[in-house]
């Protein structure tokens, strides 16, 4: 299911107008991305202060103070709690989703369409729906845990050291499980209805047909779906923050999080610097890996 | 006998499949009936001990409350302004690359393209920083010029994307035929590629637009003035008030989402279509 698209990379032609046109693209990423990267790997080895008017070189004294800071650590932990739980949960989630939604219905096209309704909303939206609906005093989730005595005292989801991150991961899945439904709905729509025939033909059941049709079909579309996901949730930052903000006590402190309070409460830009390029070498380190170890994967099923 | 037996299997799969419809429609609709419905009551009856399901009183005090006694009204218009400047830019400079990538040859290309690749996948809190301060060198900061800027930044590499299918899948001939006709080249892209790219760029507005909408880390970040502040940053603030107004904040949510929701209505499934085409080539 591959289009493959040749770049052709010499001089002909085109080149002219071609760099022409990609130079004002180029021009923004480098001064908006490639130039605060190393600004920030710099910053990282001094002892700038928040208006940056003093900053001497200090090596990686910054970087020796994060990974002997327990909070750093935790950060990093409930990063990967974080992301895993994200991942585990919106696959199962939106390969269910994908599966049901591909049948034949009515209103099929419908729901298609308006199932990621929860995914173009913004998120100071999703905030105010699940604050409200999980609220400990007026919720109506915990009026209906009580109606039906599942619980004795309302529950404060988000309030609670144990509670919150499994919530949030929760509320997020609900975010993205119908966007991956969608991705995944579209990919299952290419796998050709004759293999499917002559497999029941040749008389394998469902299960059979799942495992060595549809799965082997849909891996390049979820090794993309892994790999691009996996960033994305890690870097989540706003859903974290209007929920809890971290909390409580650092419950759902992910390393996002962690760089936001260090840089704008506490003014330790150079700290924050620091595990902010932890969290990116971490995340290449990841790529090159993931790419190792994917075999369908080819880094030019993004671009070419 | 077998026959009867079967068709009364296919018809309880047939039931099941419309309960597992129903479960997956009410798993993500009903927390939007339940934030409108808890708009459109009145104070009293949305902090009742048995909460209504359907609003004894109706009432718009709540919305008339959010644009005369908050700034609502000014953030509203300060998310627009963003978003309309985001989708025009992002449109036109992914437009260009896009074509730049996939329909011309030159040096160098691929490391573009794999650039183009690393920064939409890129933590954002990384370049939150040194953004700041390059912001403020520019005297962006407290000025939502600073927010369209990174904004069209996060868009443009993830619309370069989106763009491949639309201009990827073209045969290279066109191009050939137009430049025997003695069409320029910039002729053969806005005569011919401009139109037929431009499901794909409605794609690319929609994402930023989107995108732009709920921005939430640099707008907290860059914007200091009350009157400056975006929808996501002055609604937050609402949350954190010692007195929450729930009745208020609802329907800032349900007014701060109906903008997305409109556009969707008209080009959601081109947009979903957009969406699964470049996701899946």
């Amino acid at each position: 299911m591959q289009l493959k698209i040749k770049i052709k990379s010499g001089w002909n032609n085109t080149s002219l107008f071609g760099i022409v046109l990609i130079a004002p693209l180029l021009l923004w990423i480098v001064v908006m991305i490639v130039y605060p990267l190393i600004s920030s790997i710099w910053m990282s080895l001094t002892d700038v202060d928040f208006l940056g008017i003093n900053s001497n070189f200090v090596g990686i004294s910054n970087y020796i103070e994060l990974i002997t800071d327990v909070e750093f650590w935790t950060a990093m932990g409930k990063s990967m709690i974080w992301t895993i739980g994200n991942a585990l949960l919106q696959l199962i989630l939106g390969f269910t989703t994908a599966l049901i939604i591909n049948q034949q219905f009515k209103g099929k096209s419908f729901v298609r369409i308006w199932i990621i309704l929860s995914w173009i909303i913004p998120t100071i939206v999703l905030a105010i729906i699940w604050r409200w609906i999980l609220n400990s005093s007026f919720g109506i989730l915990n009026y209906i845990l009580q109606l039906f005595n599942f619980v004795e005292q309302p529950i404060d989801f988000l309030g609670s050291f144990q509670l919150a991150m499994p919530t949030v991961i929760f509320i997020n899945t609900w975010r993205w499980f119908p966007f991956l439904a969608i991705i995944i709905l579209a990919a299952l729509q290419t796998i050709p209805v004759e293999q499917y025939n002559a497999a029941s033909i040749d008389g394998a059941n469902s299960f059979q047909k799942f495992i060595y049709i549809t799965f082997p079909m849909m891996r390049p579309t979820l090794s993309v779906l892994g790999l691009i996901g996996t960033l994305w949730s890690i870097n989540i930052f706003d859903v974290i923050y209007m929920l809890t903000r971290g909390g409580p006590a650092g419950a759902t402190e992910t390393i996002p999080v962690f760089v936001y309070q260090k840089a704008f409460q506490e003014y330790a830009m150079n700290k924050a610097s620091a595990a902010a390029v932890i969290l990116f070498l971490f995340l290449s380190v990841f790529v090159v890996f993931y790419f190792k170890i994917e075999p369908t994967f080819r880094e030019d099923n993004f671009l070419n | 006998m077998s026959f009867i037996k079967r068709k009364s299997k296919s018809k309880k799969r047939a039931v099941l499949k419309y309960v597992l419809i129903l479960l997956l429609l009410g798993v993500i609709i009903l927390p939007f009936y339940w934030i409108f419905i808890s708009s459109v009551k009145p104070t009293d009856e949305l902090i009742r001990a048995i909460p209504t399901f359907v609003p004894e009183k109706w009432t718009v005090n709540h919305y008339s409350n959010l644009f005369a006694a908050s700034d609502y009204g000014q953030y509203l218009w300060n998310s627009f302004y963003v978003a309309f400047w985001t989708m025009l830019i992002t449109v036109i400079l992914a437009s260009l690359g896009g074509y730049s990538i996939y329909r011309c040859s030159y040096p160098g290309k691929n490391l573009i393209s794999k650039l183009i690749l690393v920064a939409y996948i890129f933590p954002q809190v990384l370049i939150l920083i040194p953004l700041y301060k390059v912001m403020s060198s520019f005297s962006l900061i407290n000025n939502l010029w600073s927010l369209i800027i990174i904004n069209v930044t996060i868009c443009a590499p993830f619309g370069v994307w989106l763009l491949k299918t639309f201009f990827g899948t073209i045969p290279m001939a066109i191009e050939e035929a137009a430049a025997i006709d003695g069409a320029s080249q910039f002729k053969t892209l806005y005569k011919i590629f401009i139109p037929l790219a431009a499901p794909g760029m409605a794609t690319v507005a929609i994402y930023a637009f989107l995108t732009s909408w709920t921005e939430f880390l640099f707008a907290n970040t860059f914007i200091l003035d009350e009157e400056l502040k975006t929808l996501p940053v002055g609604l937050a603030r609402f949350i954190t008030q010692y007195n929450v107004d729930w009745g208020l904040l609802t329907a800032g949510a349900m007014v701060t989402a109906i903008p997305p929701l409109v556009f969707f209505a008209f080009v959601g499934k081109n947009f979903v279509k957009g969406l699964t085409t470049g996701a899946i080539k």
